[in-house]
């Protein structure tokens, strides 16, 4: 069974995406209870990092070089996902103090879950447009139970946004680094 | 080509977020909206609060169990069973009413609508009561209760566990229902990370960042180019 998922990719697109999807519904309904919002988070954000044990670094998109060029990318992203807040005047909420550290949290895992190695199964299935596309309509499912349905077009836009600079660049450090900035803010 | 589509990508999702306020959320996803009385500028588009009605049945001489809440579910009251002096009634009747006007007592700041809740027989054990607020108003420290909406507000605190963007007390009367906090003092709980008034600075920061930063680093990457192709036509 093992060995059919790994040797397989469109088993271990499936297997993959299920278990991404599945955390992610899970963390948004744990989340309901009272005073399970920050376990929630991290844990969240952990089990999504998990998603990409057993990956090379270079197929998530992880490294050292270009790596000013990488995080100045994440800043400019950063600027792109924050620009309808900022713009609007005072449409920003305040974030509790105690969110901030789950928020890097749950940011940096869904990256790795996302952009990292979900794109990277779907790739080995369809190429470059699978992986975009899929993972994107993934990342809006995924956020299907914790937000809003009128939220869900943002969703899918920001998703769209970060796959094509993994895409384009062949890097995940800038969407870290973006997701992270406008996880904090927001 | 890539750029292109990257450059489309990003203005498809400025266009998306500026349709919904305040925009991309993330991990601790936004509640859905708050229908205010009074609503913020920030609020964009607004529908009014709704009322609520509960009747409660009479079991053996008992208020039965059960919740009152408007239809939007920004307020919900709980009663616990036998919760009313119920005497010579077959059922009670409780009404939660949104009032239409946003009282601004001294002292303190509300963060949500006014809720008038009634009831026809008197109350004999202390009643839940849970609020929503918006995300774009600050974490309330407090649920108060008046008499009189133009007199004076008295604190019913809060309970410490509540689900996310609500805030739970307990009370013994009914009336008057609003979650705020002192105004005399910051927003409890709350700091301001990025958002608030500090967002647009931390975007202008943002920016002036990756240009400073981008042009050496386009230079230096032209450079590099030149000189490759340069050592590669000398090679030819």
């Amino acid at each position: 069974m093992i060995s059919v998922v790994v040797q397989r990719p469109l088993a271990r697109a499936l297997v993959m995406s299920a278990y991404v999807l599945g955390v992610e519904w899970a963390r948004a309904l744990v989340m309901r209870a009272p005073g399970a919002m920050f376990p929630a988070l991290i844990l969240g954000g952990a089990a999504l990092v998990l998603a990409g044990a057993g990956w090379q670094p270079k197929r998530l998109g992880i490294g050292r070089d270009r790596l000013l060029l990488r995080i100045l990318g994440g800043l400019a992203l950063g600027v792109v996902l924050l620009l309808p807040a900022a713009v609007r005047p005072g449409s920003a909420p305040l974030l509790p103090f105690g969110l901030a550290v789950a928020a890097i949290a749950i940011s940096i895992g869904e990256e790795i879950a996302f952009r990292g190695a979900l794109y990277a199964a779907l790739e080995d299935v369809g190429g470059a447009p699978v992986a975009i596309i899929g993972s994107t309509v993934l990342w809006t499912a995924a956020h299907a139970l914790s937000h809003p349905p009128a939220f869900l077009g943002a969703v899918f836009a920001a998703g769209l946004v970060l796959a094509l600079w993994r895409w384009a660049c062949r890097d995940l450090v800038g969407p870290v680094v973006g997701h992270v900035l406008a996880d904090l803010a927001l | 080509m890539r750029l292109a589509l990257l450059a489309a990508a990003a203005l498809a999702y400025v266009l998306a977020a500026w349709a919904v306020a305040p925009g991309f959320y993330d991990g601790f996803g936004p509640p859905a909206p708050y229908n205010f009385t009074c609503p913020p500028p920030q609020a964009g588009a607004n529908t009014k609060p709704t009322s609520g009605h509960a009747t409660i049945k009479v079991i053996n001489g008992i208020s039965d169990a059960a919740s009152a809440y408007d239809d939007d579910g920004q307020i919900v009251i709980g009663f616990l069973p036998g919760a009313f002096d119920v005497t010579g009634k077959t059922s009670v009747s409780v009404d939660v009413v949104p009032l239409d006007t946003c009282p601004k007592p001294p002292a303190i700041a509300f963060v949500t609508n006014v809720y008038h809740v009634t009831a026809d027989a008197p109350l004999l054990k202390s009643v839940t009561v849970t609020m929503r607020y918006s995300n774009l108003e600050p974490d309330p420290s407090d649920v108060y209760l008046a008499s009189d909406p133009n007199g004076t507000w008295k604190s019913l605190g809060r309970s410490s566990q509540a689900q996310p963007f609500t805030v739970n007390t307990s009370t013994t009367s009914l009336g008057y229902f609003a979650a705020g906090y002192p105004s005399a003092s910051p927003p409890p709980n709350t700091v301001t990370v990025g958002g608030g008034q500090t967002l647009p600075i931390v975007v202008a920061v943002l920016i002036v960042a990756v240009v400073l930063a981008g042009l050496p680093l386009a230079v230096v990457r032209r450079r590099r180019s030149a000189s490759s192709e340069a050592d590669a036509d000398d090679e030819a």
